[in-house]
C-alpha cells in the first residue's frame, strides 16, 4: 500500500521559501482516487514526490512498508519500473519508437525476452483498442490514441498502482471518455490508480476525492458523499 | 537500447550525416598521414633487401639514405682491398652518384657511376635487363625501366651528362618494382669527368657468406679513419628513427584534425541530448536507472565514431592508393601504405574519439533531475 506521512516540500525561489506541499498525510487504498485542486495547489509536486521523482524535504513515502523517498535514485527507478505505471497529460511516449516498442519499452529495461515483451506489448495495445496501430511512431497517433498506448505501457509489468496526471487534459470528450474508462477499468481490477486532475467531472468518477489547496489536503470526499451531488472545489 | 540509438541517429538524418562527414575527414587524413611512415617503412625494407652487398662504406657523418658530394677518395677503395683477405670481404664496389634535376620528380635524373666494366647487377641482384645490355660500356648507359619510360628513353638515344660528357643508352632494364628502377647507371668514369674528382659517393663491400656483417663494419671503421661502415641493419634502424620521429610530428598534425572531429561528435550528442530531455525524462520515470541514460548517450557517440572510423579508413585507403599511384609513376616507389597496423591503430583512435566526446554529454544527461527533465516544476 501506498502512503505519505507528513509529506512536506518547500522549494527556494531565490530568497524566498516556497511551500509545495505541506504535511501532507494519506494511505491509498485500492481503486481510483482523484486528488483535485486549483492551479498551484500542490497536485502535480504531490504527484512527484509519491512516484519518486522527487524527494521530500520532510516526511516519507512508505510503499508496502519501504520508505521510498530514503532509496538511492537508481532503487526508486528500479521500485518504479516494477511497482507503478504512468500516464502524463502530455510527452507520454517516446518519439522515436512505435506504439509496440513504446509498450514494450519498460519490459525491455526489466530485462524480458525480445519474443515475450512483443507478445505482451501486441495484447496489451488490443486492451486497449490499438493493434492496428500497432507500427505507428506517436507522432501518427492522434492525442486520445497516444494516452491508449500510454495506459498500455503503464500496464506492461502488471504494477499494482497506476499514476495518472491529467490524462484527458488535452483530449476532445470522446476520446477522454475512452481513457477515463480504461483507467476505471485498472481500478476496478484491483489496482490504486492515482488521478491528478482538475477536471471534476472526471473526479466524479473515482471512489475518494482529495482537496488540496496550497499544498494542504482539505478533505477527502468517499463517493458516498459526492455520488449524485456538485463537487465544489476550494478556489 | 541499440535500436533506440539507431532511431535516434536517423531521425536527424541532416546532422548525424555531417557529424558522420566531419570523423570520416579526420580519420581519413589521419590514415593517410600515417601511411606515409608505414609506406616508407616497407619501401625501405624493400629496397634494402635487394641490395646485394651487406656493407656500405660512407664518409664518417654521411647517411645511407642521403648521399651527398663524392668524398671518399681512391685511397680507401685501396685499403679496403688491402683488408680483403683480413676481414673475409668478396668484393669491394665502389660508386658515385649525380642528381640533375629540380624537384619535379619528372625532369630529376639519378645517375650511379660503377667501376667501368661492372654490372649494376653486382649492387642490386634482382635486376634483369629487357633491351641491349646489362653493363654499359665506357660510353654508355643502362636505364632503369621507370626512368626509361617517363623520359621515353630508347636504344641509341643520347643523354647528356654535361655539356661535355654524352652517354648512349645500351640496355633498358625490366622494371623490378623499386627505387632502382628509377635510376640510370653509366661508368663511374663518366660522372668523374663531369664533376672533375676520382671520389666515390660510397662504397659497397660484400664479404664472405657466412660472416657477420656488423663484426666486418666494426673492424673497417677501426681501420680507416674518417669512414662510416654501416649495415643493413643500422641503415633500417637509423630509417626507423627517422619514420618514426616524422611519425609523430604527422600524428601532431592529425590530432588536430582528429580533436575538431571529436568536437564536431560532442557537439552533436550534446545538442541531442538538450532536445532529447523529455525523452530522457520519461525515460527516468518510466524506470531507467542513470546507467541506461548514459549508455545510451555514450552508444551513440561511440556508433559514430566507430562508423566514421570504418568509413574514415576506407576513404584514407583510397587517398593513399591515389598517392601510391601517382608516385609509382613519378619516382617508383610506393610511397604510402595502410598496414593492418595502422588500420587497428585508426579504428582505436575514432572510437576512443567517440567515447570522448560522448562522455560529457552522457553524464549531463544521466544526471539530469526526473523532475526538471520531464519539465515537472
Amino acid at each position: 500500500m501506498l502512503e505519505a506521512i507528513q509529506l512536506h516540500k518547500r522549494y527556494h525561489q531565490g530568497e524566498i521559501d516556497v511551500v509545495a506541499v505541506d504535511h501532507f498525510s494519506f494511505r491509498f487504498p485500492a481503486g481510483l482516487t482523484a486528488i483535485v485542486g486549483p492551479s498551484g495547489s500542490g497536485k502535480t509536486t504531490l504527484l512527484n514526490l509519491l512516484a519518486g521523482f522527487d524527494v521530500p524535504t520532510e516526511g516519507e513515502v512508505r510503499l508496502d512498508g519501504t520508505v521510498l523517498s530514503r532509496l538511492p535514485e537508481d532503487a526508486r527507478s528500479e521500485v518504479r519500473l516494477k511497482q507503478m505505471g504512468f500516464v502524463f497529460q502530455q510527452w507520454n511516449l517516446v518519439p522515436t519508437l512505435t506504439a509496440l516498442e513504446n509498450v514494450a519499452f519498460p519490459m525491455m529495461l526489466a530485462g524480458m525476452g525480445q519474443r515475450e515483451r512483443q507478445a505482451r506489448a501486441a495484447a496489451l495495445l488490443e486492451s486497449v483498442g490499438m493493434r492496428g496501430r500497432a507500427h505507428h511512431l506517436p507522432n501518427k497517433l492522434s492525442g486520445g490514441e497516444q494516452q491508449r498506448v500510454a495506459i498500455a505501457r503503464s500496464l506492461a509489468l502488471n504494477p499494482p498502482i497506476l499514476f495518472a496526471d491529467e490524462p484527458t487534459g488535452n483530449l476532445d470528450s470522446a476520446s477522454g471518455a475512452k481513457v477515463v474508462e480504461l483507467l476505471t477499468l485498472q481500478a476496478q481490477e484491483g489496482r490504486t490508480v492515482i488521478l491528478v486532475t482538475h477536471d471534476l467531472e472526471l473526479a466524479r468518477r473515482a471512489e475518494r476525492i482529495l482537496h488540496l489547496k496550497d499544498g494542504r489536503l482539505l478533505k477527502v470526499e468517499e463517493r458516498a458523499a459526492f455520488a449524485g451531488s456538485q463537487i465544489a472545489v476550494d478556489a | 537500447m541499440l535500436a533506440l540509438v539507431y532511431r535516434n541517429l536517423r531521425a536527424r538524418p541532416v546532422r548525424s550525416i555531417l557529424t558522420l562527414l566531419g570523423i570520416v575527414v579526420s580519420t581519413a587524413s589521419m590514415v593517410l598521414f600515417l601511411s606515409f611512415g608505414e609506406g616508407l617503412r616497407r619501401a625501405l625494407g624493400a629496397e634494402l633487401s635487394s641490395v646485394g652487398p651487406a656493407i656500405l662504406v660512407l664518409p664518417e657523418g654521411a647517411q645511407a639514405i642521403s648521399p651527398g658530394y663524392p668524398e671518399l677518395g681512391p685511397e680507401t677503395v685501396r685499403q679496403l682491398e688491402g683488408l680483403a683477405g683480413e676481414l673475409g670481404i668478396t668484393r669491394v664496389t665502389p660508386y658515385v652518384v649525380l642528381t640533375r634535376g629540380g624537384f619535379d620528380p619528372q625532369s630529376t635524373f639519378i645517375f650511379q657511376g660503377l667501376p667501368d666494366g661492372t654490372s649494376p647487377k653486382i649492387l642490386y641482384p634482382n635486376l634483369a635487363v629487357s633491351q641491349g645490355a646489362l653493363t654499359p660500356s665506357p660510353k654508355g648507359a643502362v636505364v632503369g625501366s621507370r626512368v626509361a619510360e617517363r623520359s621515353n628513353l630508347t636504344l641509341g638515344k643520347t643523354l647528356r651528362l654535361s655539356p661535355r660528357i654524352s652517354l648512349v643508352v645500351e640496355g633498358i632494364l625490366k622494371p623490378a618494382g623499386g627505387f632502382t628502377d628509377s635510376v640510370i647507371y653509366v661508368p663511374a668514369s663518366a660522372i668523374h669527368a663531369g664533376l672533375d674528382t676520382q671520389n666515390y659517393t660510397s662504397i659497397a663491400v660484400s664479404i664472405r657468406e657466412g660472416g657477420k656483417a656488423e663484426d666486418v663494419a666494426r673492424a673497417i671503421q677501426a681501420r680507416i679513419p674518417g669512414v662510416s661502415a654501416q649495415t643493413a641493419g643500422d641503415v633500417l634502424r637509423f630509417a626507423e628513427r627517422a619514420v618514426r620521429i616524422s611519425d609523430l610530428v604527422r600524428f601532431g598534425i592529425s590530432l588536430v584534425a582528429l580533436v575538431v572531429g571529436g568536437l564536431l561528435v560532442a557537439n552533436t550528442v550534446m545538442m541531442s541530448v538538450y532536445e532529447r530531455i523529455r525523452e530522457f525524462g520519461l525515460m527516468r520515470a518510466l524506470g531507467a536507472k542513470r546507467g541506461f541514460i548514459f549508455g545510451l548517450v555514450l552508444l551513440e557517440a561511440l556508433l559514430l565514431g566507430l562508423v566514421g572510423g570504418l568509413l574514415g579508413l576506407g576513404l584514407g585507403g583510397l587517398a593513399s592508393a591515389a598517392v601510391n599511384w601517382y608516385t609509382v609513376r613519378e619516382v617508383g616507389l610506393a610511397l604510402s601504405a595502410v598496414t593492418f597496423r595502422l588500420s587497428l591503430f585508426a579504428m582505436l583512435v575514432a572510437v576512443v574519439l567517440g567515447l570522448l566526446a560522448g562522455f560529457l554529454p552522457a553524464r549531463t544527461a544521466s544526471r539530469i533531475p526526473v523532475v526538471e527533465a520531464l519539465g515537472r516544476i
